[in-house]
This record gives C-alpha cells, sequence and structure tokens, in this order.
C-alpha cells in the first residue's frame, strides 16, 4: 500500500507557531497532528498574585490582534466576581470597541494572511503592485477601524482607556461625528471584499459540527446572552465550566475544548453566522443571497466568507452606534470584594472565557482562560482527517497546501490559544 | 531606491510588533515598498530563514532554548539586530513569572511538566549583542519609522531617551502623580509613546520599560507615601520589564 507523509515545519500566515504531521497510507490518515508548539507564557500561572485592575492590562498581551476581546472579557469576568454592573455608557462603548476590533481582524485575516492562497502568492507583500486596488481598500479599511478602536479605547493595539467599571476618558463629540461620516465611506469598500472573497475558488468539502455562539434575543451578541450551540446547548455563560472541559494534549502546548456531552466543536463567523444569520441587517443578509452564502454552510473554508459578511456588519452596527451617541462623564469607582466571576465574548475568531477567583484585597486568587482556537483544535484535525482522505489519491504537495488552507481558514490564533 | 533586505522572527509574545508593522501603523503600503522582507513566517510562506539581513528584527521574549539557538544564527547573518517591542528589549509581560518559582507558575496551567521547556524569560541582549532597540507596548509607530528612514538613509537612527514626564510637560499635560496623587510610572518609563495614558487621565504603567537614568527607588518611596502597600510597589516595578536592574531597585526596597 501507498504510504505518504505531509510534514509542515510550520504554518505561514497564522498567528503563532504550529507545525502538521500526516502519515497516509493508501487513503487513510494514520498519524494526524496540529503540533502547536508555540512557547507557553503562562497568563494563568502568573496572574495568580497579581492585583484584578491590572489584569485586563495583561491580558491584552495575549493577543496583538484581539487584544480588545481579552481586555473586556477579563473586565466582565471581574466585574461579575465584585458584583459591579457597569453602565449602559461603558457596554455600549465596550460593543464598539470589539466591533472594531472584529472588523480589523477579519481584515487582516481575508486580506493578508488568506487572500495569498486564493491567487496562488506567498505573501501579501509580493501581491504588490498587481493588487494594488485590493491592498489599498484593506488600508483605507483599516484606516477607519483603527481610528474607531483608538478614539474609544486611547490606542488601536492594546488600549488604554478601558478600566473596571468604565472609561477613564472620553471620545469628543466631534471625533465621533467624524468617525460616523468615516464609516459611511466605508461600505461601500465593504461591501467589494465581500464580492471579492464569494469569488476565491474554495475547495469543495464539507463536515458538520456542533457550531457554538453567544446568542442574545435582541442583537448580534458580542458579549452578553447565553451559549448556544446548533446540537440544543443552551447554557448561561456562568455555567460554562459545566459544559465543556479542556484536556492536555501530548503534542501540543495548546489544551483542546470540547463540549462534555458532545465531541468538537467550531466556533467563530461561520459558526455565528450559522446561529444567528437572522440577525444581520436586511442588506447584509440580501448581499449573503446574492453571492451564494446559505445557511446551515458545512464548510469550514466558507469561515472566510462568513467573516467578511460580519465585516460589513460590523461597519454597519458601528455607523448606527455612533448615529446618536452622546457620551456623559461618569463616577467609575466601585469597593472592592472578594468573589468569583466568569465571562464569554464573542472575539473575532470565535468563543473567549475567561473566569478569576479574587481575594477581599483585590488579589487574583485563580484564573482561568480559554480562547477560541482552543474550541476549535479538535475540530480542526477531525476536518483534516476528513479532507485528507478524500483527497489521498493528490500529490502530497498538494495535500499539505490543502491542510494549511484548512487550517488558515480557520484564522487560529496560537498564541492566544497557548498563553 | 534599493530595498532593505529583512527578516522578522517571533518568539515569546503576542505577535502584536509584527501586526504593528502590517497593520497598525499609519504607513504599511510604504513600509512594505521599502523592504525585501526574505523570512517572516506571519506574512510569507516558505521565505529563506538563512538570510543574509540586512537587518533583523526580533519580537517577543526568549523563553525556550531552541529560541536561542536560532537566535545566535541570526545574529551570524545579520547586519543589524534590532529587539522590537517591550517583550524583545526588556522582557515585557511574560517576564513577570521571573519573580515567582519557574514550578509554581507552571503547575498552576499544566499537569504533565515532562513536556515542558520553558525557562525564565530573558530579552533579546541578554543572548546577544543588539544594535538599538525599538522599545513600546507594541512598539512604538515613531521609532519603528525612525528606524527604517534611517536605514534607508543610511544615518543613525535617533530614539527618545528621557522620561514620560518629558513628553507630558510638551503636551502641557496635568501631572498625574504630583496634582492628583495616582501612581504614575511616568518618571522612570521611558519615553516614545507620547505620554498616551497620562493624555487618557490613566497613570502610566511602564510599558516601554525603564528609562536609562530612572530612579526607582525615589519614586517607590513617593508610591509608599501615597498610601500604597509594599505589595502594591512590588507590582508597579515589575508589571514589565521586571528583569531589568532599573526596575528591579524599585521593586527590592518592598520585597
Amino acid at each position: 500500500m501507498s504510504e505518504k507523509v505531509i510534514s509542515i515545519d510550520y504554518l505561514a500566515r497564522v498567528e503563532g507557531e504550529t507545525a502538521i504531521k500526516i502519515s497516509i497510507k493508501g487513503k487513510e490518515p494514520q498519524e494526524l497532528k496540529l503540533n502547536i508548539f508555540e512557547p507557553p507564557r503562562f497568563f494563568e500561572g502568573f496572574l495568580v498574585g497579581r492585583k484584578h485592575d491590572e489584569v485586563p492590562d495583561i491580558v491584552a498581551r495575549i493577543c496583538g490582534i484581539c487584544p480588545v476581546s481579552h481586555m473586556t472579557t477579563a473586565l466582565r469576568a471581574i466585574e461579575k466576581a465584585m458584583g459591579i454592573n457597569p453602565s449602559q455608557q461603558t457596554k455600549i462603548l465596550r460593543r464598539l470597541m470589539s466591533l472594531s476590533q472584529m472588523v480589523s481582524s477579519h481584515l487582516i485575516h481575508l486580506y493578508m494572511l488568506a487572500m495569498p492562497d486564493y491567487y496562488g502568492y506567498p505573501g501579501a507583500q509580493e501581491m504588490l503592485p498587481e493588487f494594488t486596488e485590493e491592498l489599498s481598500r484593506l488600508m483605507r479599511m483599516k484606516k477607519v477601524m483603527n481610528d474607531l478602536t483608538a478614539a474609544i479605547g486611547g490606542r488601536a493595539s492594546h488600549p488604554v482607556s478601558a478600566v473596571v467599571n468604565g472609561f477613564t476618558d472620553l471620545s469628543s463629540p466631534q471625533a465621533l461625528k467624524k468617525l460616523h461620516r468615516d464609516l459611511e465611506k466605508t461600505e461601500d469598500d465593504a461591501v467589494r471584499t465581500v464580492r471579492m472573497v464569494s469569488e476565491f475558488p474554495f475547495a469543495n468539502f464539507f463536515r458538520k459540527a456542533e457550531y457554538v455562539a453567544l446568542n442574545a434575543a435582541n442583537h448580534y451578541a458580542m458579549m452578553e446572552g447565553s451559549i448556544v450551540s446548533s446540537e440544543g446547548l443552551d447554557i448561561p455563560e456562568e455555567d460554562y465550566e459545566e459544559y465543556f472541559e479542556e484536556e492536555e494534549v501530548s503534542y501540543s502546548m495548546a489544551k483542546r475544548a470540547k463540549v462534555k456531552a458532545g465531541g468538537p466543536l467550531m466556533v467563530g463567523a461561520l459558526a455565528r453566522l450559522n446561529l444567528k444569520f437572522d440577525q444581520l441587517s436586511p442588506s447584509v443578509r440580501k448581499l449573503a443571497q446574492e453571492v451564494g452564502f446559505k445557511i446551515p454552510d458545512y464548510n469550514p473554508f466558507h469561515n472566510n466568507l462568513a467573516q467578511s459578511l460580519e465585516l460589513l456588519y460590523g461597519i454597519q452596527e458601528c455607523r448606527q452606534i455612533l448615529e446618536n451617541l452622546e457620551l456623559f462623564p461618569e463616577d467609575s469607582s466601585y469597593r472592592v470584594r472578594a468573589g468569583e466571576g466568569g465571562a464569554v465574548t464573542e472575539a473575532p475568531r470565535g468563543l473567549l472565557y475567561h473566569r478569576y477567583a479574587i481575594n477581599a484585597r483585590g488579589v487574583i486568587e485563580k484564573a482561568n482562560i480559554v480562547t477560541p482556537t482552543v474550541h476549535n483544535f479538535a475540530n480542526i484535525e477531525e476536518d483534516m482527517r476528513h479532507l485528507v482522505r478524500q483527497n489521498s489519491d493528490l500529490p502530497e504537495k498538494k495535500i499539505a497546501l490543502l491542510c494549511e488552507m484548512l487550517a488558515r481558514a480557520y484564522d487560529p490564533c496560537f498564541s492566544c490559544s497557548v498563553h | 531606491m534599493k530595498k532593505i533586505p529583512l527578516g522578522i522572527f517571533k518568539y515569546s509574545c503576542c505577535a502584536g510588533c509584527q501586526f504593528q508593522f502590517f497593520f497598525f501603523q499609519e504607513h504599511v503600503l510604504e513600509t512594505l515598498g521599502a523592504v525585501d522582507i526574505l523570512y517572516c513566517k506571519m506574512g510569507t510562506s516558505g521565505g529563506v530563514k538563512e538570510g543574509p539581513f540586512e537587518v533583523a528584527l526580533i519580537e517577543g521574549a526568549i523563553t525556550e532554548s531552541w529560541q536561542v539557538d536560532e537566535l545566535k544564527r541570526i545574529r551570524e547573518v545579520s547586519r543589524f539586530l534590532i529587539p522590537i517591542g517591550s517583550c524583545a528589549v526588556n522582557g515585557g509581560i511574560p517576564a513577570i513569572k521571573d519573580i515567582y518559582p519557574e514550578i509554581e507558575v507552571e503547575k498552576r496551567v499544566y499537569q504533565d511538566l515532562s513536556v515542558i521547556h520553558s525557562v525564565k524569560a530573558h530579552p533579546i541582549d541578554e543572548y546577544v549583542r543588539v544594535d538599538g532597540y525599538v522599545r513600546g507596548c507594541p512598539m512604538g509607530e515613531r521609532d519603528l519609522l525612525e528606524l527604517l528612514t534611517s536605514l534607508l538613509l543610511n544615518t543613525k537612527p535617533s530614539f527618545p531617551e528621557y522620561c514620560v514626564c518629558v513628553e507630558c510637560k510638551l503636551k502641557g499635560a496635568i501631572c498625574l502623580l504630583i496634582a492628583e496623587g495616582k501612581p504614575c510610572m511616568g518618571p522612570v518609563t521611558n519615553a516614545g509613546c507620547g505620554a498616551l495614558c497620562p493624555s487618557h487621565r490613566r497613570a502610566c504603567y511602564g510599558c516601554w520599560g525603564p528609562v536609562s537614568d530612572a530612579n526607582a527607588p525615589a519614586l517607590a518611596k513617593k508610591f509608599e507615601q501615597l498610601g500604597l502597600a509594599p505589595d502594591d510597589i512590588v507590582r508597579k516595578f515589575t508589571q514589565f520589564a521586571s528583569p531589568t536592574i532599573e526596575f528591579r531597585k524599585g521593586a527590592e526596597m518592598y520585597e
């Protein structure tokens, strides 16, 4: 029987370090490992003994592309632990910041990490000057989204003004008005992005997973709601640890999460759209229909298309929030109390969980963080197994590229996953 | 104009400095036009790991031995080797763990420690000679562009070598430490951020690491006068750059 070996020393164009090892006998993949060798930094270890108000700034440094998610998840978990209920204004600003970061993250992934695959380039730099129009479009959009995150958080990457129970500083009405206008101009670019991504030659591959996302009755949930799945799971975020578990993996520095009663799960843009497509705006839904996106969609490569649709939704939603937004200085003082709290948010790449136990002096006694890529880990491997089986007749190089593209379609963040 | 042959390498960090390079800063297209990226895992498939590089940009702290081996090889084939961002420059956030026994930190995260090969987090200049520092968390945009421009013009880059207070004064910002009694790390922290946190009414938390003439013991005493408990003072000087001698001097008075 013929034997093939796929050995990818490092997966390029993803955040963080991972190798892929596969051996195939006949048609059957034998060994298949996503070897996440990203060095551990032990955040959950060294957070113990730190003060609660340092935590949001520290955990922002888990990830260079979704620092807002780690910050806001930590802030919410800490507030829950201490029985603090932040104002409506604070919640709206956090939603704005999260949406703007989601759009930025999708932009990076679609244009710089995924796009080169579909046009046969090694990277985005090599796509210049031929793709100047696309990359200029990326630059226009990223400028507006970075300005928006910075207007709320003080800095686009690793924001500084988001603190427990509020913000240290508020944007001026003029700045918000300007952003509102800029966002309006960005919508066309977003629509073009959706059309561009819909023309990527996606692999014809389908495998149903258990899709998991945060859900709320009346809006596209980013940070408040219950955890729901396509298999009928519907639980409050506090109960996360009762229903999900993490296991250590001998060949990986990242742990692997699963639904206790089920198996591998998928989180992120495609999972969100599969579960709450109806909550997108009518114009996004209409465009989805035009470009041939229909739920339920079981093709993990279409996560890219889902991201592009979310990108447009995110821009529209930010604009709508800014429409009549007036900000007022608020008292953000609070009383330090002992307690324990967990919170779930939708990071750009999917479900993110933080939990902290805090003592009466406000010092962290226990920390637990489960990231989107830890949730997706088992499902990436399972998808890859099926993909290899379906394509085992192809030469090794082609199988390798397909596997790389599959992993990239999930937009994995291995720095986050190891943390 | 000749493009700068460049290698970008990541060790233990959030990759935020690479994202600063490729996404967050204002002049991404100009940057991509000025450099020839020979090796960068996050940006490009394949590449020439062996160099030679006109300049190697290194992000992240060193926490595993293979990183040291690779780093020394990069040094051999690079004309300039520049750590970018706090993790690489001074240990940054990953070095918080250095103040605790390694095993205590590790066993809180993993049960099977036999597959963990981590050592205390060290900055890049602990292991190889470096030719300058692009500070910041993420690395500062001004300093990055200064570095690239200098490379193109073959001039010596000029980075700020003074503390955040100077930037506050230039901006006319109210002193949070003196006027509001907030425990601000500005007096001991290297400038370059444009006094970002104080401009947002927030005390500096030292993310750029120490300025070379920092007087940490004096600031630590000031924090004590403001009513901070000893363990809180230690945390101020160990959140970023805990391995540096400048910040150690502030922490060790209250340990």
